[in-house]
């Protein structure tokens, strides 16, 4: 049983009269509290003033060290390191281990073996999506679950309440309860011991080289280079217990995660920045992290899932994450239920973004070749000298290569006494102010 | 970080003032506030202002904030290397991140401004 202080929690039933059921709603407040330093704080001072960081997730974290468009570049050119040490890492271990994880994900543990890992989502009883993660299988009995910072408060309080029974865990039965009692452990927190990990990402092109660089054993260069995606190795780096894992959240093609313990992340960080430089590693804030996912069509909690438009891991495109034949997993009938009425999905988009233009916001309305509004932004950074846009549009309205507009709501009071909307509806008639192209859904580097 | 010579707004513009020519930028407090400015919104030259008139929007990825004249005047300059830059307003918003230069049409404009300390003072109770 986890230990949760600090945190308000509310799980509630609810009966929504006019737009249908939202029964098994999982509803989480967490408390406000100052931000703290990550386990890089250090690190990051030595690089930049403390006025440079902002609070992410109730964490003190660089948004750029040098700009956005340099390590952006970086991490396309060469390699980037990055500070991911803030992102929640729990241990689900024991017999019960599997039948949980299958219970309270939508992907099928089933399919992994020791040195797999698998993205996928805990949903709640309602269909919502609570998070996205990454379920790595150590052994048949010990998973390890890596969550985002913004979650991991709100993803420990779920899985305590489904293991005391408090939670609706199935719309169609609520007498049902999850009966798998497995040992979590939360992997960042001091009474984890020796076996406490936190993330280290390394992404780019030259991140085999950037590695090798602090490897000099033949057989560990080996396996890391062997590595199919998705899959990891524990090896011993640099004289510490590392879990070196073929995932990131970049959409390079070569990128690396590093699990290694606490105490000596600062170390590594730092023997990555002076071995990974003659490669052309640069260390990157929150801010490239933020253009290269998009970039690449990864999406974003809050933005691209769940959120204001409660998307869900189908419109988002990640339908093969969902395995809709595993006989029960927390959300499945609910999730069937809204596919069934869901008409939008997310699309990529490639809009100009030479100087001058300007950037694309999310809910800035994307228009189709008719003038019509089919969608909103949901993210958009600059990538080069373009801007790169997930939106939220109707299904079917936009294939890749066609022309996609976009259209800036008003920003100042200035542009709204000038004529320019605050917000557009779907199917509403607008000119867009820039033209671009639907591309693929995901692209990789 | 507060420059002394300069002329301050309660909206965290700043005033540089050279004769009858006031540069016009935003402070290191807005510039924070905002975040990574992404583009700024320039005035044309030769646009004439009232004080607190909105001269300029400059947009972050996080916000969009107007700029208000801190004094009535005409636009004589614009500082175009913010459209390829418009970071440099985070970098150094009182050097290379100036906004916009105006030919001030009231002598006695600055009277209504902040100094320095007055302004060092307004952000304390922030």
């Amino acid at each position: 049983m986890l230990i949760l202080e600090n945190f308000l929690l509310i799980c509630r039933e609810i009966q929504k009269l006019a737009t249908g059921d939202v029964r098994g709603e999982f509803v989480f407040e967490p408390s406000a509290s100052a931000a703290v330093g990550s386990v890089l704080h250090g690190e990051h001072l030595k690089l930049i003033e403390k006025s440079r960081l902002a609070d992410f997730a109730g964490y003190l974290m660089p948004l750029w060290y040098s700009s956005i468009s340099a390590e952006h570049a970086a991490v396309r050119q060469a390699a980037g390191v990055f500070d991911c040490t803030h992102m929640g890492i729990l241990e689900v271990s024991g017999p019960d281990a599997v039948c949980f994880l299958n219970s309270v994900t939508t992907n099928e543990i089933g399919n992994l073996t020791a040195g797999r890992a698998q993205y996928s989502y805990i949903l709640d009883a309602a269909g919502n999506i609570l998070d996205d993660i990454i379920v790595y299988a150590r052994d048949e009995e010990n998973f390890m679950v890596v969550v985002n910072a913004a979650n991991e408060l709100k993803i420990k309080a779920y899985f305590s309440v489904l293991q005391s029974g408090d939670a609706l865990v199935d719309i169609d039965r609520p007498d049902r309860k999850l009966d798998c009692i497995p040992v979590i452990r939360d992997m960042r927190d001091t009474s984890s011991g020796s076996d406490a990990r936190v993330d280290i990402a390394v992404q780019g092109p030259a991140s085999v080289e950037v590695l090798f660089a602090l490897i000099t054993e033949e057989k560990i260069r080996w396996q890391i280079k062997d590595l199919k995606p998705f899959h990891f190795i524990e090896a011993d780096i640099a004289g510490a217990h590392c879990i070196v894992s073929t995932t990131g959240y970049t959409g390079a093609k070569v990128g690396f995660e590093l699990f290694v313990h606490p105490d000596i992340a600062a170390k590594l960080w730092n023997m990555l920045l002076e071995k990974g430089r003659p490669f052309g590693l640069q260390p990157c804030g929150l801010g490239a992290r933020d253009s290269l996912r998009i970039e690449a069509g990864l999406p974003l909690y809050g933005h691209e899932l769940a959120g204001e438009y409660k998307i869900s891991p189908i419109e988002a495109g990640y339908g093969w994450a969902v395995k809709m034949e595993k006989q029960f997993f927390i959300g499945k009938s609910a999730l069937l239920q809204k596919s069934k009425v869901s008409d939008m999905n997310v699309v990529r988009v490639e809009l100009p973004g030479e100087k001058g233009v300007r950037p694309a916001r999310a809910n800035d309305a994307i228009v189709d070749a008719q003038g019509i509004c089919i969608g909103w932004v949901l993210s958009c950074a600059k990538a080069g000298e373009k801007q790169i846009a997930l939106g939220l549009v109707k299904k079917g309205s936009l294939a890749q290569k066609d022309s996609a507009g976009l259209y800036y709501l008003a920003r100042s009071s200035s542009q709204i006494k000038q004529g320019k909307k605050e917000s557009v509806q779907k199917a509403e008639a607008v000119k867009p102010d820039i033209t671009g192209i639907a591309v693929s859904r995901f692209e990789k580097f | 970080m507060i420059d002394e010579k300069l002329f301050y707004t309660k909206d965290h513009e700043w005033a540089k003032i050279d004769g009858d020519i006031a540069t016009i930028g935003i402070t290191d407090h807005a510039q924070e506030m905002l975040g990574e400015i992404t583009f700024v919104e320039l005035p044309a030259v030769g646009t004439e202002f009232e004080a607190q008139g909105e001269l300029a929007v400059v947009e972050s990825s996080k916000a969009a904030s107007d700029v208000y004249s801190p004094i009535a005047g005409k636009v004589v300059e614009v500082n175009s290397d913010l459209e390829a830059t418009p970071e440099a307003i985070n970098n150094d918003c009182y050097g290379q991140g100036w906004i916009c230069k105006i030919q001030v049409s009231d002598e006695n404009s600055t009277e209504k401004l902040m100094d320095a300390s007055q302004y060092e003072n307004m952000l304390k109770e922030i």
